[in-house]
């Protein structure tokens, strides 16, 4: 709770605070708080300015129902048409985009779309398009098509989770009783999953509102949206008193969408209702038709080729090529030749990738790694035959191995400096590991903590708490951002409390300690909802067992609880570490020289031109990341979860 | 010497010189200038320096550059250097695999968008920024070192300083050279494609006018407020530093209302987008204007559809300086690689990418020596008669109301 009024309350009350102030660049803090007025807000009313407010809102609204649209027949093929093996299949699919940088993923969408591009000249020359090529570029088309894309998974996890915990049975039920399958869809599978198509909702609409970066890269005039608009009255125009009202107007209007939202869906039912006699005549109808269907043996169960599962696997399909085109143009242009990473030169070339890498000592990492693993193997195997050794244990050598190669490599001190010869990447890979893996830790401790306070705990304190937690969650990252960034400085000339920011803690500059502190915020409210819902659904009868035995409180939560919410712990870690790692909106604005991350370092090269070098970086991020997870992969395998389990970890359900 | 010989050489900079407020820092000791600007000299100010490395250990060939002429220093250094900086602004080979090889330093390099950015961030985290250089353009300085957020600089460690042509050193802004150094200077202009705006633009009064018509919803402008609105006061006959009230709601109905729909973005380096074909008309700053045209030929364009304007009757001429933050964790290394980056052939090096005038003395032979196929060099040096029509952008209260101008056009813009 401190933690939350240190880093949340306090410094989101002084951008309130100072929404009421006047600009003053003289003073280092540009804020004059002598003459407190509301000319701020009339100011973002009169001007122009409310028409971004406007295109924000729709633009978000378009993104998040066609997500919903787009996702849902990829999650509902995936629940319920598809073997287990597919299942899993298609959730990597759909997962492992994010862990490819959001903004060189964003960037990518410059390829295709670029009006002299490869694609825009071949739509020229079919004669489908005009001759000045695709004009979506610096559009809202283009923030739009973008912005679904980067979300999508974000909604398409949830819409799996909540599907595929519906009981099978259920729509057995609903077919037994001649129901067809649309209105199985709509009277039993739809409602069921109504928690899971609120949570993706929240996950994509609120991010989306605070989104700067998509408008930044994609958007140029036309496409702006009131994310940048803030950033650049924080940075560019030293205009905080205006950003600060633009900030605290934003979460109004995303407050106000979300309970016109909420309205709406309460209302749709009842509305619905009123219309109860003709849905019910139609329903008659087409249960009496289904039903005749199945009295003359209706082949629309047995035919071999179902039309719908076959639209759907097609859409499923086309999803996954939308998701996985940008990562493929990501690697391909990391062989580009010429000087800028969005323009093809028409022939592969090795060119960034010896220019980034000091080839020598790069190549001898690689050996060096491989023989590593490569021993653990032999020494595996070597073990199996020889000694009795449970098979269990036996299987953690390799994760061992592996974990022994990264520290013999110096994968986790210097590694950066002798392989890179362009040290800025290697050094923001680096930070953004650190910065990620320190908020993780931090997010699963407060929120864990927390999670359990709540489910445990109730009372007004835990309602109070909970508020704070959804505000955290509703809070555009932009208005969080700006929050901290101008709340450091503050902070920092007080004794103690100041210090980790200034002097750092141990190895660890002053700039990581902002950051694990900033990104870990959001990350920590999510972690707390996981295990708060996780707990929700264990009664207490353990713990207070445990009580009974004599055990001490502290004892209780040890054996008990901990293992009780552990999954969720792994899952609001694996969550956080995805965020955190990719976080660009609140990093970027309390970064220091010491702590760039590589989506900071990036977005700062977004704005001239970007070297093929980034995608070469990006690149070996996606692989660093894959292979930890891979490895946490595996020790949850070793653990006995189900892929369906991690996936549904992953959504943290 | 005479103090006018020190000027850089527009006029400009130094009519403004008289009306600068800030400069009271500098008076003091105006008469220091002078011994630094001694021509020739490579020992005078290096006594304590490392100077064993001068001109055997310089970076390249020597041939021909008659070696007591330059100072060759190099102070080899160590750690990491932080550097934040305009975008693309420095050679990737210099920050890269040399800087490590020569300096001993591995480079970081972070990039802001405009002077204000810079401010912010340095203000913001009150001298731990953590970046060692940063580069503010001139007008710009007075009020960093005013807030704190420069050191003064270690001339002991500048050898090389000598390097510098007299017209770029001792600036209105740092008369005493306490604080900055000279990067690179350089114009700014606009680009079109000849295939969609066939006639001839050569003012910015053309320029604005295809904005309107030929190139509507195909136009980028600089995104910095007093870059983005001096084309409208020069084609207006004014001055881009015009405080005049009527003036300033003149330029806010002009650029808002009449041109503000017709933008596509609002882009300081507008070079790869030109390539990838989104705009038609770009005003640009010189350097990356002149990159455009390489990208346009590796897009596998033709460069010859596009024309490049330094646009009458003025534009402007900026100067952008080297300088140390106060609480910079390496001021040693900064040192160090400025004055590595005051060697003719790292400089020349520098400049053959970027394309702004580093401020060397003796250019003409430095570059038939060292850089002899240098492509487009109209677009990097400038004839006196040109250079006459720059104008560098003054510090005044009406600033604040061209960056308002600016987001208001860009709201529009959007609208």
């Amino acid at each position: 709770m401190i933690w939350y009024a240190l880093f949340f309350i306090v410094p989101i009350g002084f951008i309130i605070y100072y929404s009421f102030g006047t600009k003053d660049t003289t003073q280092l803090l540009p804020v004059d708080l002598t003459n407190l007025t509301t000319s701020n807000y009339s100011n973002v009313f009169d001007a122009t300015f409310f028409q971004v407010f406007k295109a924000t809102i729709r633009i978000s609204i378009t993104a998040t129902l066609l997500c919903l649209v787009i996702g849902l027949p990829v999650a509902y093929l995936a629940a319920f048409k598809v073997s287990e093996r597919w299942k899993a299949i298609i959730l990597a699919a759909v997962v492992v985009p994010s862990f490819t940088s959001f903004l060189i993923r964003t960037v990518a969408w410059r390829i295709p779309l670029a009006p002299n591009g490869t694609l825009s000249k071949w739509l020229v020359d079919l004669g489908w398009i005009g001759p000045n090529g695709i004009q979506i570029l610096e559009t809202t088309t283009a923030v739009q098509i973008a912005i679904v894309y980067n979300y999508l998974g974000f909604m398409i996890l949830p819409l799996f989770v909540a599907l595929d915990r519906i009981d099978v049975r259920m729509r057995e039920a609903s077919k037994d009783l001649g129901a067809g399958r649309v209105a199985t869809f709509f009277s039993v599978t739809l409602p069921l999953a109504g928690p899971g198509i609120i949570a993706g909702v929240l996950l994509t609409f609120i991010p989306m509102c605070g989104d700067y970066v998509t408008a930044t890269i994609l958007g140029g005039a036309k496409g702006n949206m009131i994310g940048s608009m803030i950033a650049s009255q924080f940075s560019g125009a030293q205009n905080w008193p205006l950003g600060a009202a633009m900030a605290v107007l934003m979460i109004g209007a995303v407050l106000l969408t979300l309970a016109v939202g909420a309205l709406l869906v309460w209302l749709l039912p009842r509305a619905f209702s009123l219309f109860a006699p003709v849905a019910e005549r139609v329903r008659a109808r087409s249960y009496a038709r289904s039903a005749q269907a199945v009295e003359h043996g209706s082949a629309q169960t047995k035919l071999p080729f179902d039309p719908i599962v076959a639209l759907m696997r097609t859409w499923a399909v086309l999803v996954m090529v939308f998701l996985f085109v940008p990562i493929l143009l990501v690697i391909l242009h990391s062989f580009n030749r010429s000087t800028s990473f969005t323009i093809w030169s028409g022939h592969t070339s090795l060119k960034w990738w010896s220019e980034l890498f000091d080839g020598g000592s790069a190549w001898a990492m690689v050996v060096r790694f491989a023989v590593i693993i490569a021993l653990a193997f032999v020494v595996r195997m070597v073990l199996t035959r020889t000694t009795s050794i449970a098979r269990r244990r036996l299987n953690w050598v390799g994760p061992i191995g592996f974990a022994i190669a990264v520290v013999a490599n110096g994968l986790l001190t210097d590694w950066y400096r002798d392989i890179f010869d362009f040290a800025g990447i290697g050094d923001a890979i680096r930070n953004s590991f650190i910065a990620a893996l320190g908020a993780t830790i931090i997010a699963v401790i407060i929120g864990g903590l927390a999670g359990v306070a709540l489910a445990r705990r109730p009372g007004r304190w835990a309602t109070v708490f909970m508020a704070v937690v959804f505000l955290i969650l509703v809070t555009p990252e932009i208005m969080d951002a700006i929050a901290l960034a101008t709340w450091f400085p503050r902070i920092q000339d007080i004794p103690v409390l100041g210090y980790p920011f200034t002097e750092g803690l141990g190895p660890f500059n002053g700039g990581v300690n902002k950051l694990w502190v900033g990104q870990s915020l959001y990350a920590s409210a999510v972690v707390t909802l996981i295990v708060r819902a996780r707990l929700a659904g264990l009664d207490e009868s353990l713990e207070e067992a445990a009580a009974d035995l004599g055990a001490t409180p502290s004892r209780a939560f040890r054996q008990i609880t901990l293992p009780l919410i552990s999954s969720a712990l792994v899952a609001g870690g694996l969550l956080s570490f995805t965020l955190c790692l990719d976080n660009a909106v609140i990093s970027t604005l309390i970064s220091e020289a010491g702590s760039t991350t590589f989506p900071v370092a990036l977005l700062g090269a977004t704005r001239s031109t970007i070297k093929p070098f980034w995608g070469v970086g990006a690149v070996i991020l996606f692989a660093i990341t894959m292979a930890a997870l891979a490895f946490v992969a595996v020790v949850l395998r070793r653990s006995g979860s189900s892929s369906s389990d991690i996936a549904a970890t992953l959504t943290g359900s | 010497m005479d103090k006018e010989i020190r000027i850089l050489a527009p006029e400009s900079f130094r009519e403004n010189l008289s009306r600068r407020a800030f400069l009271k820092a500098g008076t003091a000791a105006a008469g220091m200038a002078v011994v630094l600007a001694a021509c020739g000299g490579s020992d005078d100010s290096s006594s304590d320096t490392t100077a064993a490395a001068s001109d055997t250990t310089a970076a390249g060939s020597t041939d021909g550059l008659a070696s007591g002429e330059w100072s060759r220093v190099i102070n080899k250094s160590s750690g990491t250097l932080a550097m934040y900086t305009w975008g693309d602004y420095n050679d990737p080979e210099l920050v890269g695999a040399l800087a490590d090889s020569e300096l001993g330093v591995s480079m970081k390099v972070d990039y802001y968008a405009s002077n204000e950015d810079l401010i912010t961030k340095l203000s913001a985290s009150n001298g731990q920024s953590g970046f060692d250089i940063v580069v503010p353009t001139g007008p710009y300085v007075p009020q960093m070192i005013e807030k704190g957020l420069l050191q003064k600089l270690d001339k002991t460690l500048l050898p090389n300083f000598v390097n510098l042509d007299t017209p770029y050193v001792s600036q209105p802004w740092d008369p005493n050279d306490e604080y900055v150094v000279c990067k690179d200077w350089g114009s700014a202009g606009f680009l079109y494609d000849t295939t969609k705006i066939t006639r001839d633009l050569a003012t910015w009064a053309d320029c604005l006018d295809a904005a309107k018509n030929e190139a509507s919803g195909n136009v980028a402008v600089i995104d910095a407020a007093w870059d983005f609105c001096g084309p409208y006061f020069w084609s207006e006959g004014k001055s881009a530093n015009t405080t005049d009230a009527a003036d300033l709601d003149a330029a806010e109905k002009f650029l808002v209302d009449e041109l503000g729909p017709h933008i596509k973005a609002f882009d300081s380096y507008p070079s790869t987008k030109i390539a990838e074909g989104a705009y038609s008309l770009a005003v640009a700053w010189t350097g990356d204007a002149r990159q455009a045209f390489s990208r346009i030929k590796d897009a596998g364009g033709n460069p010859e559809d596009w024309k490049w304007v330094l646009p009458g009757p003025k534009t402007q001429i900026f100067m952008d300086t080297y300088a140390i933050p106060t609480g910079a964790p390496n001021p040693e290394a900064a040192h160090a690689w400025i004055n590595w980056n005051l060697i003719p052939e790292i400089s020349i090096k520098d400049l053959s990418y970027h394309g702004y005038h580093t401020g060397m003395k003796n250019m003409d032979q430095l570059l038939s020596e060292l850089a002899p196929t240098l492509e487009k060099p109209d677009m990097i040096f400038f004839s006196n008669e040109q250079v006459a029509t720059m104008e560098p952008q003054e510090m005044n209260e009406a600033l604040d109301r061209l960056v308002d101008i600016l987001n208001k056009t860009k709201a529009k813009a959007g609208a």
